[in-house]
């Protein structure tokens, strides 16, 4: 399943299920993480990927060492994804994506522990998803050291574009479904001439996402 | 005092059955003997009966707390981890696991082997039980099998975990893990959900009674 196909399944489960929804539909949950994600016109790596399929309760990928061109080093890069479609219980989805030492754009930016953690839960009396857990250590921005970035830091990158750290992007109606993804470092390559957008850089994703 | 000494002498082997009696294990709950003291998780506290618990997250152990470490510190682990049974036994009252799994990595720099952090993976998940003492609002499960250390090789290592679903958010759930083998254990004995669990500061745990 690539980076598209994913987006779709969640937004399929953050809003077409709750308009579909009547008392004794299926349970659903949908979990990815991934350490690095790089897009641009002659680049389309995703790198330590891991997706939940439908019926299945866990899934783990690593890697130790990934190099994107001169775009992205990344060290120690684990993605785990889990989950628990379940009507009469309540269903669950948890990813995280783990990083240890990352430098992009040459080390425009640079960080040495990128954590994404997203949780999703529907059932019972609670529904609702948050991205507790998520961190970024040592974290330098064009020379500049961001310790704690609010949820959707926004910094200018000048000549490149900009970065948004700790990105947080809910799906769902918060009642029948709920969902989240969280994106630690999400760097927008823009051209230097025109302001369109040419490309983009993840480091360290997890989304989740649950629908009763 | 000769009465009082009488008196103690007579209710002191009484208080010892009544003790005894109490901690019965339940018929046919019964893990593999690799376990160290359970607090909350009192022994003999346990049921075969079906059971699913589900997730994962990020504990940030030692110092044993609920908030985060700086991130700077390294000193947290992530994990995913699930385990289904039936409330089967097997000959030797074992509660059987149907199936499982566990990933678990420790980011602190103690802990890497050679320069990695340490990563534990699951090959055999092998018992489950449910606590019916553990202080979880929601359930908890005790169960484990075998692992192998990715970073080594070494294999067929009898791991336990201590589950705790403790309500939503899954903030206030717990887990804790245990691999005599390479004397490795994350437990929390104090502050936490249920002993020996450590608070999950991140992720989260849902326990489903049926499945």
């Amino acid at each position: 399943m690539n980076i598209d196909n994913f987006r779709r399944a969640v937004l399929i489960v953050g809003l077409a299920l709750p308009m579909s929804w009547t008392a004794g539909s299926v349970a659903a949950q949908t979990a990815r993480s991934y350490g690095v994600k790089v897009s641009t016109p002659t680049i389309n790596q995703t790198a330590s990927s891991a997706v939940l399929p439908p019926g299945a309760d866990m899934v783990t990928n690593s890697g130790q060492s990934i190099v994107v061109g001169s775009l992205v080093t990344a060290q120690d890069a684990f993605a785990i994804v889990t989950g628990d479609a379940d009507a009469t219980d309540g269903s669950n989805a948890v990813s995280s994506a783990t990083l240890g030492a990352v430098s992009l754009l040459s080390g425009l930016i640079t960080a040495d522990g990128v954590v994404a953690v997203a949780s999703s839960t529907i059932g019972g009396n609670a529904t609702g998803s948050d991205a507790e857990g998520s961190s970024l250590a040592n974290l330098v921005v064009n020379g500049e050291s961001v310790s704690y970035p609010a949820p959707n830091t926004w910094m200018a990158l000048p000549g490149v574009g900009y970065v948004v750290l700790n990105e947080q992007i809910p799906t769902g109606d918060g009642v029948t479904t709920s969902g989240i993804t969280v994106n630690m470092i999400h760097v927008v390559l823009l051209d230097a001439l025109t302001g369109v957008q040419t490309g983009e850089i993840i480091i360290g994703s997890a989304s989740s996402a649950v629908g009763n | 005092m000769f009465k009082l000494r009488t008196l103690a002498m007579l209710a002191a082997p009484i208080g010892v059955v009544l003790i005894a009696s109490s901690c019965d294990r339940q018929p046919g709950a019964v893990a593999p003997g690799i376990g160290k003291p359970l607090a909350h998780f009192q022994p003999g506290n346990f049921v075969c009966v079906p059971v699913k618990i589900t997730g994962g997250g990020r504990i940030d152990y030692p110092p044993e707390q609920a908030e985060k470490n700086p991130p700077a510190s390294h000193e947290y682990e992530t994990f995913g981890a699930h385990v289904m049974g039936s409330g089967q036994q097997d000959a030797n009252g074992v509660c059987l696991a149907d199936k499982g799994a566990l990933e678990w990595v420790d980011h602190r720099p103690e802990m890497e082997v050679n320069g990695h952090p340490l990563n534990l993976h699951a090959t055999e998940v092998t018992f489950a039980e449910v606590a019916t003492d553990a202080s979880c609002t929601d359930g908890a499960v005790h169960w484990g099998g075998k692992l192998r250390v990715q970073n080594t090789g070494q294999s067929d290592l009898d791991f336990e975990v201590w589950d705790c679903d403790n309500g939503e958010p899954g903030r206030n759930d717990g887990f804790a893990i245990s691999v005599p083998a390479i004397d490795y254990a994350v437990q929390c004995f104090t502050v936490t959900p249920a002993d020996p669990t450590c608070y999950l500061t991140g992720g989260n745990r849902q326990f489903h009674p049926t499945h």
